[in-house]
């Protein structure tokens, strides 16, 4: 800790911005993707993040000016769109959910692919520079651009702490929120916007391949530790945001790394520790409590005292 | 002549194409037919995803195999991604096992994981691996023809060769455990009780969904081949209904979306990648929209077809209560669609600026006028309803009823002949 603050005391002000910005949109991700996560709908966003390229490139040939703000919006309009058409073929043909997710996926990362290299062939200004939304690279981005991703960042968050209890009623059980008279088709809705909002402000830090992790390993591992949905938001958002964090520093210190990597590892480092070590649901917790019961289980046996749990029924 | 002009033209046109581009056609087609093959029972058994994850995540075992000294393009390269794809599947397993995340989310963090990885390789290893992050996302068709091998006095791309080589791996796989595969994609529980040994099956569909992956991997890229391997099944599966006509027509639809697809990049100067996935998407919506039977269309047909008889029978309903209250239906214009329709088809005949049935009709119309006031006598002796509410489910069933169910309706009325209304039910007529 004292290291990176020591790293952030040299780095310049652009990137001391940035880093907070993107910081600030990893703890977002975190706590949407945890709503994502608990709703199932872990995949879909990576199916929207695929899409965003479309978005993009369109913006950029329509507007013709590289203004982050307006390609992300292109972003998000086309992130919309996939999850319309994603929805759509789930509800309208029998063709299963998983290989639905995989088509619209492939298919509009493929039309994003067409329409980046057919600008580049015909040497539309920018266009070069939108392959850096394929894997991230924070490097390039601007002290406005980054304070653009915070703020949208905090009114996310500001969204879910708002709503938090239609949220939690809308991801833990919609049948029963429909049922008491929630909007639940509403809410459901709004809760997928914000993860496709989320995906998009992610583009630059993690690039269209990989910014689903964002909203997917965060919750992972704050699920080790925790089984309540307060202290899981909390750690999403910490883990989202210290993985965001590492991963701006280091590609600040070495430019030619793309910023998507080193988040999506940092993250995963923190899940597998999680995994093993957390309290109660880790591995190496699980095994000795294994092996305590057991012993004690047998030791129980063998005084004649044969209840599987260790507690002595009284008659 | 004509022929000949065709054939000249068509022959330039092929001149103007070129071997490099032929080159690049071909290992396009044996790349598409490769995971067609593979990604028709992956997709029928709902391991889609696993698919994509695979995808992503032979790109770290691509790396290290080339770094290890592998040749690009050769068994080396296949070894290593095929054992990143292993690693990849237990580590998703391991996921929703031990860290019991939900499955959509184990597959999630495992292919980011291991692509990232693959990445950070690539770009830190910089020279010393000959593919840039660019490839890795959307390949190199395009630069596939410049890496030849000399075999036999014969330039043969690199690239070709090992999809061929694993084109008639798979294909071989798949003919030797073709009913293994059908059982367990079908019925995973009853194959293993039968003694199929599920695991080896599904172990060995992964391998080559592996293989095909790392053969499209150099053509197109990480990402694409998810397109390759799961959209032409997907599309295959909603036109037939045979596993392996849905293999065959998936290779069709793949080798149709490569050809297309290039051509087209070619033509509007874009990555073949891209538009291979691209022509891909447009088969795939017009499997949805032409399927037989669950298609748009087909749906939207049966669904007039169906509103059509409706309109119909109404009307020749309508005839038969009117010659039944006494005076004959009079129109002073023939006009309507149903009433041209019905006196085309012989139901109705011109009588005197008016419009009368035949006895053909007369008989179609009673077997409907009795179906409803069967209905209606039924539903008044055994569903509490009021009379004027027996009208409208009598309406909507008279359409459906046949012969024996109006014959067991009668039975269990016993000999009522008058209808809740009033009005005399028809016989039926033999």
């Amino acid at each position: 800790m004292i290291h990176l603050a020591f790293v952030m005391a040299f780095l310049p002000y652009n990137t001391l911005v940035v880093a907070s910005g993107v910081a600030a949109v990893g703890c977002a991700a975190g706590v949407i993707g945890t709503f994502g996560v608990l709703r199932k709908r872990a995949l879909v966003g990576d199916a929207a993040a695929h899409a965003t390229l479309v978005g993009v490139a369109l913006a950029l040939l329509v507007t013709g000016q590289r203004n982050l703000a307006v390609l992300l919006v292109g972003g998000l309009v086309s992130a919309m769109v996939a999850i319309v058409l994603l929805v759509l073929i789930r509800k309208f043909t029998r063709t299963r959910d998983d290989a639905a997710t995989a088509i619209v996926l492939s298919v509009s990362f493929g039309l994003g692919i067409t329409l980046i290299s057919g600008m580049v062939s015909r040497g539309i200004p920018g266009s070069g520079g939108l392959e850096r939304f394929l894997l991230g690279h924070t490097a390039s981005l601007t002290a406005n651009d980054a304070l653009l991703l915070g703020t949208v960042s905090v009114v996310g968050v500001l969204c879910i702490v708002v709503g938090l209890k239609e949220a939690t009623m809308v991801a833990f059980d919609p049948d029963f929120a429909a049922a008491s008279g929630w909007p639940a088709a509403t809410l459901d809705l709004v809760l997928i916007a914000l993860i496709a909002v989320m995906v998009v402000v992610g583009l630059p830090a993690a690039g269209a391949v990989l910014v689903t992790a964002l909203v997917v390993i965060p919750p992972a591992v704050a699920r080790q530790w925790t089984e309540r949905l307060i202290p899981m938001l909390v750690i999403a958002g910490l883990v989202g945001f210290l993985s965001a964090l590492s991963g701006v520093v280091i590609s600040s210190l070495a430019v030619q790394v793309p910023t998507g990597p080193v988040v999506v590892l940092v993250a995963t480092a923190f899940l597998v520790l999680s995994i093993f070590g957390a309290p109660c649901r880790g591995i190496l917790w699980r095994t000795r409590a294994v092996s305590s019961l057991s012993s004690e289980f047998l030791t129980k046996t063998e005084v004649g005292v044969a209840t599987p749990t260790g507690t002595e029924r009284r008659p | 002549m004509i022929a000949l002009t065709a054939d000249t033209t068509f022959m330039s046109w092929l001149d103007s194409i070129g071997p490099l581009h032929g080159w690049a056609i071909a290992t396009a087609v044996v790349v598409s037919a490769c995971c067609a093959i593979v990604g028709t029972p992956l997709v029928v058994r709902r391991m889609s995803l696993l698919g994509d994850a695979i995808s992503h995540a032979v790109l770290p075992g691509l790396v290290v195999a080339v770094l290890l000294g592998a040749q690009p393009g050769g068994i080396g390269v296949l070894v290593g991604a095929t054992a990143a794809a292993m690693v990849t599947v237990w580590f998703t397993r391991f996921l929703y096992r031990q860290a019991g995340l939900w499955e959509d989310a184990s597959v999630g963090v495992s292919f980011t994981t291991l692509f990232a990885a693959g990445v950070l390789l690539v770009t830190i290893s910089g020279s010393r691996v000959d593919l840039d992050p660019g490839c890795v996302l959307y390949g190199i068709l395009e630069l596939v023809p410049f890496d030849t091998v000399d075999l036999y006095g014969w330039d043969i791309p690199r690239a070709f060769l090992s999809a061929s080589f694993v084109l008639l791996l798979v294909s071989c796989g798949m003919w030797c455990t073709w009913r293994w595969q059908l059982f367990t994609a079908f019925d995973c529980d009853a194959a293993k009780a039968a003694g199929v040994p599920t695991v080896a099956v599904t172990v060995g569909l992964l391998v080559g969904v592996s293989l095909a992956t790392v053969a499209g991997f150099v053509a197109v890229g990480a990402i694409l081949v998810v397109a390759m391997l799961v959209v032409p099944a997907a599309a295959a599966e909603r036109l037939v209904h045979r596993l392996h006509h849905a293999v065959w027509l998936a290779v069709m639809i793949a080798v149709v979306g490569a050809i297309g697809g290039y051509l087209l990049a070619w033509r509007f100067g874009t990555s073949a990648a891209g538009m291979m996935a691209v022509v891909l998407g447009v088969e795939y919506v017009i499997a949805i929209l032409v399927a037989p039977d669950d298609g748009v269309v087909a749906r939207l047909v049966s669904k007039l077809v169906y509103l059509w008889r409706v309109q119909c029978e109404d009307r020749l309903a309508s005839f038969w209560r009117a010659e039944e209250s006494g005076y004959a239906r009079h129109e002073s214009t023939v006009g309507g669609l149903v009433d041209r329709w019905l006196r085309v088809n012989g139901q109705v005949q011109k009588q005197e600026n008016a419009l009368v049935l035949t006895p053909q009709g007369r008989v179609n119309a009673e077997v409907i006028v009795r179906s409803h006031r069967l209905w209606e006598t039924w539903l008044g002796r055994h569903v509490d309803l009021p009379v004027d509410h027996l009208h409208p489910p009598a309406e909507w069933i008279e359409h459906h009823l046949g012969e024996q169910v109006r014959k067991r309706i009668e039975n269990e009325l016993g000999n009522e002949d008058v209808d809740p209304h009033g009005s005399v039910i028809p016989r039926e007529k033999r």
